[in-house]
């Protein structure tokens, strides 16, 4: 069928060979590609008993079918696997060209096993598989070994792991086309573990929608909405995803100095309106797409890369009391190069900020320092140090210190960029997330802050869980198909259905789309549970529970999680626990989930 | 059973419907869906008139005693809940968009916004009017695909997030049919100005 490649490669680097396998079209039907098709992949191949570091556990590299179409932003690709940080389900995805490229080569998904005995790449291209021996490579940083692989824009494109995953470090990221991230939850220690440098991508195969008429007119109307957005025309390409630093801070929901205030009083130094007006050089796009976030800065060093989007902007700024743009820029900077995942290192920064300040951790460490900043992220790639708790990641490291609940994190990964007390859905989120607290599972940004679709009480509970539960299935599938989530701020479902059916020549709905969402969300839950979380899991630091916010437009509030939880479960079908129930199972075509439950 | 703020978006958005002649004076329903339930507006109760007391809880799925004072159409209600990710649903009788159903089988704005947000709206055919099973699988199916479809010669059912948001594509339906039929009562020949809309009709 149109849109899949139909062919799976996987690679065993302890024995250095691999095998070609087909898709299975049933499985690609019922969870498309993407984040879907990585975590029924890792369903089958990666159980309870395996560690996240050990040569067992897969590192599942998977594309959709919008991927490489050309249709506006299908250029994106995903990782999956086990984490290393969280223990949970680990699904990360990117932009930039790689995605589109590694789709060229003929396949829809890369299984990558076992361990090298010394460092290796990966060279995919219409030649054929290549493992070859990366020594040399071993320990360089990601823009080094990236451009020393030959990285060539719309022709060849390098993924690779910087010192960062190299040293295991949990919060690693796996770094593609030299500044694009998959970056939450330690992907890159994953591939670190496995001694594999990078992935270098080579292809020639198109992939060319069966339904033409369909997708022209798709491609036009997808990109009049695109036109007619004042985000994805104007806010996006004029300053970046930082366009809602001010916004977010304005509403009193802006985390501030590890989460110990949500307004941040030096906000607008840090904002996307100071990055346009100060350090950018211009702004650029990935591949087939017309939004342009992508900010091109330089530092009064100098120092010239891209970056930092809003979540980095404020893990090294607000987080961490911050407002020195240079720094936090550079910082951005040194992490893409470290391979280093800006939130949870910025997080953890901040973490440690009040460690010190509780006189919990001795270090020199005060927040509003930024002259650490570089330091402490050049110490956490190479293990060094206070660099040695922090490549931990926040949770273990304040653990460590004998303050666990300093740490803010849900299921050991770092929150964003948001304060839940001041937007109680997006508390949830956060506390149901399956990898953890995380912002692109289902961001309640759009409902509570944007009015996308509409504007709702930010601090009302009853009804919420409905709107969360939509928007993580929402998330789930477009990670799937896979489009940039900045697509969704303009056009929704009918159009990805449409743009699938286009693309495949199979007919799909809005709602088929949505399906496939739950089906994809249920099986990382059911995932989950099977490596032993449960209810328990799914809450927030006790700060967000019962310390008010002190001041601001959201002074007085606590995330009301409990009646939320209720609900969502309610919604969902799950039972008290948090447990789905076998009917919701047979519902979404999960029986072998329930089989396996039974064993 | 119903906070405040959620009674209160009934309220207004009741009273919102009624005042613009979008309903009778006790046509039409709404619900929206809370967890595993859905809390609808009574048969019975009046668009512009909603009390806290005009609402039932009752089950998403299987039966209870709520249907004894629940609206007429729980049962399309219910099946569209099952069938998609709708979060709100509301049912209205706007006047010119049930006299345009009478004569087509889809509805096709000509106006730009109504292009912009619909491009298509269909038009489901069932012999029973009101709370039958007919009428709510052939309603919940086709709004699978789109935000709001119309039953031939009754009324329309939109889906949203929110209440607001199927009022709002309740709203926009009338407005495109007003201008449809005005337009055609005009009699002159239309100057097309949008790309490509010769293929809504494949939307």
């Amino acid at each position: 069928m149109a849109g899949w490649n139909g062919k799976i490669l996987t690679i065993d680097l302890t024995n250095q060979t691999h095998e070609i396998c087909p898709l299975d079209m049933e499985i690609a039907r019922q969870f498309i590609g993407g984040r879907g098709l990585g975590v029924r992949l890792l369903w089958d191949l990666v159980g309870p008993d395996v560690e996240p570091l050990s040569p067992e556990n897969a590192l599942i590299f998977t594309t959709g079918p919008i991927t490489g179409s050309g249709s506006q932003t299908s250029n994106r690709f995903n990782v999956s696997s086990k984490s290393p940080l969280t223990g949970t389900i680990l699904h990360a995805n990117s932009g930039g060209w790689w995605g589109m490229q590694f789709k060229r080569t003929g396949y829809d998904a890369l299984i990558v096993r076992g361990k090298a005995k010394a460092p290796v790449i990966i060279e995919i291209t219409a030649q054929g598989v290549e493992i070859k021996d990366a020594d040399q490579l071993w320990g360089t940083g990601v823009f080094e070994t990236t451009q020393a692989l030959g990285q060539d824009r719309n022709n060849r494109n390098v993924l690779c792991i910087g010192p960062a995953g190299e040293n295991l470090v949990r919060i690693a990221s796996i770094m593609n086309d030299k500044e694009r991230a998959l970056a939450r939850g330690g992907p890159g220690a994953v591939m670190g573990s496995k001694m594999l440098k990078a992935i270098v991508v080579e292809g020639d195969q198109k992939n060319k929608p069966a339904d033409q008429d369909l997708f022209k007119f798709m491609l036009y109307e997808t990109g009049k909405l695109l036109k007619a957005s004042p985000l994805t025309s104007q806010a996006l390409p004029e300053f970046g995803t930082a366009v809602v630093m001010n916004v977010i801070n304005e509403i009193g929901a802006l985390p501030t100095r590890n989460f110990q205030q949500s307004q941040f009083d030096q906000a607008e130094k840090i904002s996307g309106e100071e990055i346009t007006d100060t350090i950018l050089v211009k702004n650029q796009a990935c591949w087939a797409c017309p939004i342009s976030c992508t900010r091109i800065t330089k530092t009064k060093s100098d120092k010239q890369g891209e970056g930092p989007e809003y979540e980095s902007a404020w893990a090294f700024g607000a987080q961490c009391g911050i407002d020195d743009l240079d720094t936090i820029t550079e910082a951005n900077f040194l992490c893409n190069d470290m391979g280093l995942d800006t939130i949870s290192m910025g997080n953890t920064i901040g973490c440690a900020m009040e460690l010190t300040e509780k006189g919990l951790m001795e270090a020199e460490l005060d927040f509003g320092q930024a002259d650490k900043l570089l330091d402490l992220i050049h110490d956490t790639a190479h293990r060094r140090g206070i660099g040695a708790e922090m490549a931990e990641g926040s949770y273990r490291m304040a653990e460590k210190f004998g303050a666990p609940e300093l740490s803010m994190s849900v299921k050991k990964l770092e929150m964003p960029a948001y304060d839940p007390r001041g937007m109680q859905g997006q508390g949830l989120v956060f506390a149901t997330g399956n990898r953890g607290a995380c912002h692109e599972e289902g961001n309640m940004l759009g409902p509570e802050v944007l009015a996308l679709p509409r504007l709702i009480d930010r601090f009302a509970t009853q009804g919420k869980a409905g709107i969360v539960s939509v928007h993580q299935d929402s998330a789930a599938v477009i990670d799937s198909l896979i489009y940039c989530k900045f697509a969704n701020l303009a056009v929704a479902e009918e159009f990805f259905a449409r743009a699938l059916s286009a693309v495949t020549g199979e007919h799909f709905t809005a709602d088929d789309l949505m399906m496939v969402g739950e089906r994809i969300w249920t099986l990382e839950r059911l995932f989950n549970i099977r490596e032993g979380f449960t209810k328990a899991d799914d809450t927030l630091p006790d700060r967000m529970l019962s310390e008010p916010v002190p001041d601001g437009p959201s002074e007085g509030c606590t995330v009301k999680l409990a009646p939320m939880l209720e609900e969502y479960y309610a919604f969902r079908g799950w039972d008290e626990n948090g447990v789905p129930r076998s009917e919701k199972l047979k519902e979404l075509s999960l029986e072998f989930a329930i089989e396996a439950e039974d064993d | 059973m119903i906070d405040e703020k959620l009674y209160e978006e009934f309220r207004d958005i009741g009273r919102d419907i009624f005042l613009t002649g979008l309903t009778s004076s006790h046509g039409g329903n709404m619900s929206v869906r809370v967890g595993d339930k859905i809390i609808i507006k009574r048969r019975g109760a009046q668009f512009g008139r909603l009390k806290p007391t005009d609402f039932v809880k009752t089950r998403f799925q299987g039966k209870d005693s709520g249907i004894v004072r629940a609206s007429t159409e729980l049962i399309v209600h219910r099946a569209i809940y099952e069938k998609t990710s709708a979060l709100a649903i509301i049912h209205a009788h706007p006047r010119t968009a049930i006299t345009l159903s009478l004569s087509r089988d889809e509805i096709i704005p000509i106006d730009n916004e109504g292009s912009y947000f619909f491009r298509k709206i269909p038009v489901v055919t069932v012999e029973l009017a009101s709370g039958s099973t007919e009428l709510a699988e052939a309603v919940s199916e086709a709004l699978r695909g789109y935000k709001i479809v119309m039953q031939r010669g009754h009324g329309c059912f939109a889906v949203g997030q929110t209440l607001e948001e199927a009022y709002h594509w309740v709203s926009a339906l009338e407005e495109v049919c007003d201008i449809i039929l005005e337009a055609s009562l005009l009699g002159e020949e239309m100057i097309e100005y949008r790309k490509h809309s010769e293929s809504y009709e494949k939307w």
